[in-house]
């Protein structure tokens, strides 16, 4: 070890390898990772982002707004489950009204099996035939799959004699649909149960469950993960939380905010948009508990004489409207772009089942 | 006093004196030095302030120059730039001349290298001020103050190297393994990541990756390399023995290259799950040499460690640094892999490791190491005016250091706490309930500022008397 250019060499040896492993191979990695288009639409995950948002986004860097907030959302495990959509109609969809009893039963008996044999646990269990029953040639065959092959199903509604599962018939089952009939259970055993459904001829759909702290709290739909990130330069992720992870706060839910709240109108995005503005202001306004610095610099106190310099903001406590400069509305409209409920190949999220509560804040010229 | 080793006497033939060679060392070491020393106290006052808005956001608002968020990178960055490289340049520099038996090539050259290094850092951490951060960790100082921060260091290493290579003892001394690797580490990875974050610019969150594999190197292997160079040098040295063991130190020496660069990135999220997973590996295989290294420094300095401690000021501050780099090393081992990386992810516990290993593990190196350099090159004694500043400089930090290691790792876990469960306030309890752990961080940094001060107060002193002695003709 007396020699320098060995060491030299062993040294350049030594940070090879962890160059090699820690830069190259992400690089070969995740260098040529694009943004993915969104199923069923004409849209991309992460869109390119707009003008504002995109100058919004040197704001956060100047700022330093990264110091204290992360963009990444991390979930613990990824579960499935299963939701009956539709019960659908076929051939062995068989009226089970007994006389007297005053009830409808429609029963599709495909997809009874196929409940069947996708949980064990709704105690659909074995049946033995009544006789009225028995007698119907469109029932026969079915109820006796259903009798032998599966070893389930018995019992009978005491009065009615109606088919009935111990817990729930299929039709309470399915009286409120979409229902979920499988949840927090592996892929395999979820696809195998849509697919079960499906070929008894109703319709059923794989959900997603993303669990984990981040998630219950309402942070994002989904982890975050790297494509998230293929528009951005630079990736400010964040190492420390002394606040609230932004990475999807432009589709958070008001209700899950650190400070809680509600939105008083229709107009969503705009409320969404004066909200943190208030919040740039002076965060104590909306948060009073908030450790966040005021960002006043970014408003002006007197109405600027450019034409296009904005509409005011009524701050709450104040009787003088105040006047977000440009950098303010940037940061916004880059915090309102921050989303997480698209669903990536990687990163699954299941589809809503309704319209996302919040739009993205559009762009302003 | 001598050097550890023992040297052949062919090579002493034509070897400098010790006078001449300390001459050499006078002016860009004492440059070094004092400068680093003025960053220390500047960049623990600024993350002194910086500590404050956290829990106080009041304080220092409303101008976007000393926001949070420009603050604190500030603090970081002239610690990291300002302090611990600046103070490593100065030890590399000294120990190369010292253990090589060589005067210090082009003393001027480096000196004026020394001024423009402290011009980028200044323009750097006025860049951030103003908002021109690169928003990368541990690198950023905008384009236009990095590059002449290369171009500073390119002249400072290559000057460095020339020196080592006309060395008149052959011997290369462990601590000399660790100064050779750091002064080539650095420029490795600096312009590796300058290149890929701001010049090439590679996409996503590979960005992410490359800048927590700077920092991580920087911190792991070119600041932890220098701590452990200074270690080994006075260690032996004070106790007045020889190395216990020269392969336990050439095993650890290797380890520590091979693995430390491995480590540090736990703390990413949003990246392919294999990256945190190996870098969490490396943090509990670290262990390894880390101990190794330790291990070897305690059974050189066995059964003398009460009387050196008691007898030497340099020997304090070095036995606390290899203590802390033990517990730091530990912790990461715990806390950097699997469910305890978790806990701690984007807490304060976690980001403490970038204080704990600058100002502790080499801050304390550093800083005994310039106590024992400084009064040597400038009134030729062995110890600094005043013993009481020294005193205080050593107890301001040893308590500093203690205050912000407890004050962000009890914030980190309680931040752990509210973040593994859902049901816990976040606002409530993980922000606004944790304000007083973090009083104690900021009295930790007043601390370490006071100890930086204490040591500048001595230095002048120092100063003054060399002048006094200078111009009274008496020296």
């Amino acid at each position: 070890m007396n020699h320098g250019p060995l060491i030299a060499a062993g040294a350049f040896v030594s940070l090879a390898f962890s160059w090699a492993a820690l830069v190259m191979a992400p690089q070969v990695q995740l260098g040529s990772l694009a943004p993915a288009s969104i199923p069923n639409t004409s849209d991309v995950h992460p869109a390119n982002r707009p003008g504002l948002a995109a100058q919004g986004a040197e704001v956060y860097r100047s700022l330093g707004c990264y110091q204290c907030h992360t963009r990444q959302v991390r979930q613990d495990a990824l579960l499935y489950g299963v939701r009956l959509v539709d019960r659908g109609s076929n051939a062995s969809t068989i009226n089970l009204e007994l006389p007297d009893s005053g009830r409808t039963n429609l029963v599709n008996f495909n997809l009874l099996i196929a409940l069947a044999k996708s949980r064990a646990d709704l105690g659909i269990t074995p049946v033995a035939v009544p006789a009225v029953l028995a007698a119907d040639t469109n029932v026969a065959p079915v109820l006796k799959e259903f009798a032998t092959e599966l070893k389930l199903l018995k019992q009978f509604d005491d009065k009615a004699q109606v088919v009935r599962s111990t817990s729930k018939t299929v039709n309470e089952l399915a009286a409120a649909l979409p229902v979920e009939v499988l949840e927090r259970t592996g892929p395999d055993e979820a696809e195998r149960a849509v697919k079960l459904l499906n070929d008894a001829g109703g319709k059923a759909e794989l959900v997603i469950y993303n669990l984990g702290p981040d998630i219950e709290r309402g942070w994002g739909a989904r982890r975050s993960v790297a494509r998230d990130f293929v528009n951005d330069s630079p990736v400010l992720l964040g190492s420390l939380r002394a606040g609230p992870d932004l990475a999807c706060l432009g589709s958070r839910a008001p209700e899950k905010f650190a400070a809680a709240w509600k939105f008083a109108s229709t107009n969503l995005a705009s409320e969404m948009e004066q909200r943190l503005l208030i919040h740039l202001y002076n965060p104590r306004l909306v948060a009073p508990a908030s450790t966040c610095p005021s960002a006043k610099y970014l408003f002006a106190t007197k109405q600027p004489d450019q034409r296009f310099a904005g509409e005011s903001l009524q701050v709450p406590g104040s009787d003088k409207p105040v006047y977000p400069r440009h950098d303010a509305r940037a940061l916004v409209a880059y915090l309102l772009d921050q989303r997480l409920d698209v669903g990536l190949p990687e990163a699954p999220v299941t589809k809503p089942s309704g319209p996302a509560k919040i739009a993205a804040a559009p762009a302003k010229p | 006093m001598t050097a550890p080793q023992i040297s052949p006497p062919a090579a002493c033939a034509t070897a400098p004196s010790a006078v001449a060679v300390e001459a050499s060392c006078r002016l860009p070491v004492l440059f070094f030095a004092f400068s680093s020393a003025t960053w220390l106290l500047f960049g623990a006052v600024l993350a002194l302030l910086s500590s404050i808005q956290v829990y106080q956001p009041a304080f220092m608002e409303g101008c976007p120059w000393v926001t949070y968020g420009r603050l604190r990178p500030a603090a970081v960055n002239s610690l990291v730039y300002g302090f611990a490289l600046q103070a490593s340049f100065g030890l590399a520099l000294w120990l190369i001349a010292r253990l090589g038996r060589v005067e210090l090539t082009s003393p001027l050259g480096l000196f004026i290298a020394g001024k423009f290094w402290n011009l980028a850092v200044t323009v750097g951490v006025i860049g951030i001020l103003a908002g021109d951060a690169t928003g990368f960790d541990l690198l950023e100082f905008p384009l236009y103050a990095a590059l002449p921060l290369f171009a500073s260091y390119a002249c400072i290493g290559a000057w460095a190297l020339i020196t080592l290579k006309a060395r008149t003892e052959r011997t290369l001394y462990v601590s000399l393994w660790f100064v050779l690797a750091s002064l080539l580490w650095f420029p490795w990875i600096l312009s590796s990541a300058q290149g890929l974050l701001l010049g090439w610019r590679v996409p996503g969150v590979v960005q992410a990756i490359v800048a927590g594999w700077f920092g991580n190197n920087l911190l792991q292997v070119v600041l932890i390399g220098m701590a452990l160079a200074v270690m080994f040098y006075f260690v032996p040295k004070v106790v007045g023995r020889p190395l216990h063991s020269q392969s336990l130190a050439q095993n650890g020496f290797w380890l520590l290259l091979l693995i430390g660069g491995w480590t540090g990135l736990s703390q990413l999220s949003a990246v392919p799950a294999w990256i945190p997973a190996v870098s969490g590996a490396a943090n509990v295989l670290l262990v390894v040499p880390v101990i190794v290294l330790i291990y070897n420094l305690y059974r050189t300095a066995d059964g003398e460690i009460a009387e050196a401690w008691k007898r030497s000021g340099v020997f304090r501050f070095v036995t606390v640094a290899a203590f802390l780099l033990l517990l730091v090393t530990l912790r990461n081992a715990v806390f950097g892999i699997g469910s305890g990386a978790r806990y701690t992810q984007f807490t304060y516990f976690a980001g403490a490791r970038t204080d704990i290993m600058v100002l502790g593990v080499f801050g304390l190196s550093a800083l005994g190491a310039l106590h024992y350099i400084v009064p040597r090159l400038t009134v030729a004694q062995d110890e600094l005016p005043s013993d009481g500043l020294v005193d205080l400089a050593f107890w301001a930090s040893i308590v500093g250091l203690i205050s912000l290691a407890i004050g962000y790792s009890l914030a980190g876990l309680t931040q752990g706490a509210v973040g593994a469960t859902a049901d816990r306030n976040f606002l409530g309890e993980a922000v606004t309930g944790v304000a007083g752990h973090l009083k104690l961080v900021t009295f930790g940094y007043g601390a370490i500022g006071v100890g930086a001060l204490a040591f500048l107060v001595n230095f002048a002193l120092a100063l003054r008397r060399c002048c006094v002695a200078c111009c009274g003709g008496v020296r």
